[in-house]
């Protein structure tokens, strides 16, 4: 590089020119030796980033990429769970999956909870979040903790709690019927095929709903009031305001958490189940990972659980695709 | 500098983590063998186990038991073993809810026991199968394969049969029925002061009716032919008879019984026999201990009597509840864990354990029982009782069947009438069936 910008010698003619270039050049030569100082220090950078994230690549690798494929393969074989053979069946198992009433039934039952507690738990959140940071109300700030402490409690504390509460004989739910002469009312919440399945979706509702609601709470109160106060002068009611500016405000948190309902329609369900009704009585209010632990873990049949394990994670995976894609738009600005 | 100091901290963390993965190596180095007991923490507590390791040591000086003990044991254990660390020595027996025991017998993961039983007693002059009680090895709770091979050592046997309150009994005079027009004619009678004749804890209670009524009514021919899966087994006149006696007894179950028959409130079905709120449920001798601190009606004494039978002077069957000790095949020491089990039958070990009411199948220690036991195990003593053991077979593993969810939890849906018998019948057979096929 250096000897084609040198200027021949004896030409003479060209004097003015290398004249004119002798400077540039030298800057640029100088340019060419500090970019490769940046690059090489870039490289040595990428290296120092490198090996940085070296532990959490090693981690995410240990612990979810290489049982989820575990996960994927151990679905293609008949294994108990201990003995040393694995008979590959190839997608055997699937098929299988297609015939097992319980497992449908624990599908459509898991499919339900995810409608039912997004559609309540988004709406009341939506609805709570608005009045307390709209309507500033008294006292908001308690109502926010008491709304918010369900969210801290342990799973198996929720389950004492609403065995309490549905108890048929002195529970909450059923005393105040009683109460209110309303003994046409009372149910069997935990013993009824029919309703047991809400009562865990109550439950589930009764556990999140703190925390959407204050995630909302977040989203609103980053919403510029300037905007309210215009479309209050041009004369729109506090209802015409939450469509028009509240929701298209907060579109991109109110998509996130369509994610996270998907996620504990999934895992909620399960620990709350298990914990209260245990899948009963007689499978109603089965869901797919309490019949995947059943069918591992009770029923040594861990290749067909990790086949349900395929099934869910495929399924809750799409359904989180779908809805994301659905409810794309512009986000907008102010 | 620094950035090296800061790429052989990030190799540090990274040594760490994989560091914390590998597994501790249990080998002691003062050279003795360290024998690994893992045990279920049923009702009779753990002090006994501690005792009666405490006593093993001092009699083998070269030997560490190094005891784990939990009440949900399987949940415990099975994560080391799948990682290939297992326990020498496990105490645990079928029939619980995690099904360990079935998952290994299924995976043909035991280690042979056969030769513990003619193996000496440490201590003593007999040998461990001398000592057993008659007829307790050689079923399909200790041979479940159905062959000579015993892979489980019976370790505490007790009865399970139908729970009442004697003082209630005493009290309107009623006898305690011994066949099952008794048993109706009695439901009616109690029905008229509101106290409903049969609950359950949950329905997987059932196990111990179940397994006595089929044996009830057809022998014992027809129990193993049920337990093993014969074709068509459910579809004989027996079969139908025992699912009619039992709809018909679920047809007198307390109203509570279904709302409360779930792992959170299981203990206000047995409430209901305390209050006297119903007569019968069927249940375990645990039962005293386990509701030892709650509330009761006056004068109430516990009742165990076995399944009434199916006609006067009819054979009577006790399914008897028989939890075992057995060793892993993979288990690093199994000489001297088939030495512990053997010395788990000593006299001295078995005065140990009877004195936390967890009774071993040896002949002659049913004499040396006081209180409550003692009576819970005469049942054995009337001529027309016979001890039932076992359960079902294990069958290679069929994906998505379940029978004895098939036969107990079903009773849930026959009470609130969300299934009619004749769909009972036909998905118990449909189950049946599949195993039958998977055993072949």
């Amino acid at each position: 590089m250096t000897t084609l910008s040198t200027p021949p010698p004896g030409s003479t003619n060209r004097t003015s020119d290398t004249a004119a270039k002798e400077p540039s050049t030298r800057r640029s030569r100088r340019g060419a030796r500090s970019a490769s100082a940046r690059l090489g220090r870039r490289r040595g950078n990428t290296g120092f980033v490198l090996a940085c994230l070296l532990p959490a690549l090693v981690l995410f690798a240990v612990f979810m990429v290489y049982p989820t494929m575990n996960v994927f393969r151990t679905s293609l074989y008949t294994w108990g769970g201990f003995s040393p053979d694995k008979d590959f069946v190839g997608l055997d198992n699937f098929r299988q999956l297609l015939d097992d009433d319980q497992f449908v039934r624990a599908f459509q039952n898991t499919v339900a909870l995810m409608v039912v507690v997004t559609v309540v738990t988004m709406g009341m959140g939506l609805f709570l979040a608005a009045i307390m940071t709209r309507q500033r109300l008294r006292g908001r700030n308690l109502y926010r903790f008491v709304l918010y402490i369900p969210n801290v409690l342990s799973v198996v504390v929720i389950a004492a709690i609403f065995s309490a509460v549905y108890d048929q004989d002195n529970g909450l739910l059923n005393g105040t019927l009683r109460l209110l002469s309303l003994d046409g009312l009372q149910q069997v919440w935990l013993g009824n095929q029919d309703i047991v399945l809400y009562s865990v979706a109550i439950a589930m509702v009764w556990q999140s709903l703190g925390y959407y609601m204050v995630l909302y709470m977040a989203g609103m109160a980053s919403i510029p009031e300037e905007l309210y106060e215009a479309s209050a002068l041009d004369g729109a009611s506090a209802t015409r305001q939450f469509f028009s500016i509240t929701l298209p405000l907060i579109w991109q948190s109110l998509r996130t958490t369509l994610t996270f309902f998907v996620m504990s329609a999934v895992n909620l369900s399960f620990v709350l189940v298990r914990a209260m009704t245990g899948g009963g009585p007689d499978g109603s209010s089965d869901v797919l990972l309490n019949y995947m632990y059943r069918q591992a873990y009770t029923n040594s049949s861990y290749g067909y659980g990790m086949a349900i394990g395929v099934v869910i994670f495929a399924f809750s995976f799409l359904v989180s695709l779908l809805v994301n894609r659905a409810t794309k738009r512009e986000p907008l600005q102010f | 500098m620094r950035r090296s100091l800061v790429l052989t901290g990030a190799a540090v963390t990274v040594l760490g983590l994989l560091a914390g993965c590998s597994s501790g190596d249990s080998s002691s180095d003062s050279g003795k063998t360290t024998l690994k007991v893992a045990a279920l923490e049923g009702g009779y507590g753990r002090a006994m186990y501690t005792e009666v390791i405490k006593d093993y040591e001092a009699s083998h000086p070269d030997i560490d038991v190094q005891l784990q003990i939990s009440k949900s044991i399987e949940d415990e254990i099975t994560p080391s073993m799948q990682a290939g660390n297992y326990p020498d020595v496990v105490v645990l027996g079928q029939g619980r809810k995690a099904g360990l025991t079935e998952t290994l017998i299924k995976d043909e993961a035991l280690e042979d026991l056969t030769p513990v039983l003619d193996e000496k007693v440490p201590g003593e002059d007999t040998t461990v199968g001398e000592k057993l009680t008659k007829g307790i090895v050689g079923n399909l709770n200790t041979n479940p394969y159905g062959n000579d091979q015993t892979y489980l050592m019976p370790m505490y046997y007790a009865p399970t049969g139908l729970f009442y309150n004697q003082g209630l009994f005493e009290e309107n005079g009623w006898e305690v029925p011994t066949t099952w027009d008794e048993m109706f004619a009695l439901g009616d009678e109690a029905e008229k002061q509101g106290i409903p004749l049969f609950t359950y804890p949950t329905a997987g209670y059932l196990d111990s009716y179940f397994y006595a009524l089929l044996a009830d009514i057809g022998g014992e021919q027809f129990y193993t032919d049920v337990m093993t899966y014969q074709q068509d087994v459910w579809e004989t006149p027996n079969a139908r008879r025992a699912l009619d006696l039992t709809t018909r007894l679920l047809s007198y179950a307390a109203p509570e019984t279904v709302g409360y028959a779930n792992e959170q409130d299981f203990t206000k079905n047995q409430q209901l026999i305390l209050d006297n709120e119903a007569l019968f449920m069927p249940n375990g001798t645990w039962i005293v201990g386990e509701m030892a601190d709650a509330p009761r009606a006056d004068g109430f004494q516990w009742g165990l009597t076995p399944l009434p039978a199916v006609e006067t002077g009819g054979s009577r069957y006790i399914t008897t509840s028989v939890e075992s000790v057995w060793i892993p095949k993979a288990a690093e020491h199994k000489d001297p864990a088939k030495d512990f089990i053997a010395y788990l039958y000593s006299d001295k070990a078995a005065d140990i354990f009877a004195k936390s009411n967890a009774i071993q199948p040896i002949e002659g220690i049913a004499d040396s029982l006081t209180g409550e036991n003692a009576e819970f195990y005469q049942v054995y003593e009337d001529p027309s009782v016979s001890a039932l053991v076992g359960g079902f077979a294990s069958t290679a593993p069929v994906a998505g069947v379940d029978i004895k969810a098939t036969l107990f939890d079903t009773a849930n849906s026959i009470i609130s009438g969300d299934t009619t018998e004749d769909e009972w019948q036909k998905s118990l057979n449909e189950a049946s069936e599949k195993l039958r096929q998977a055993g072949d």
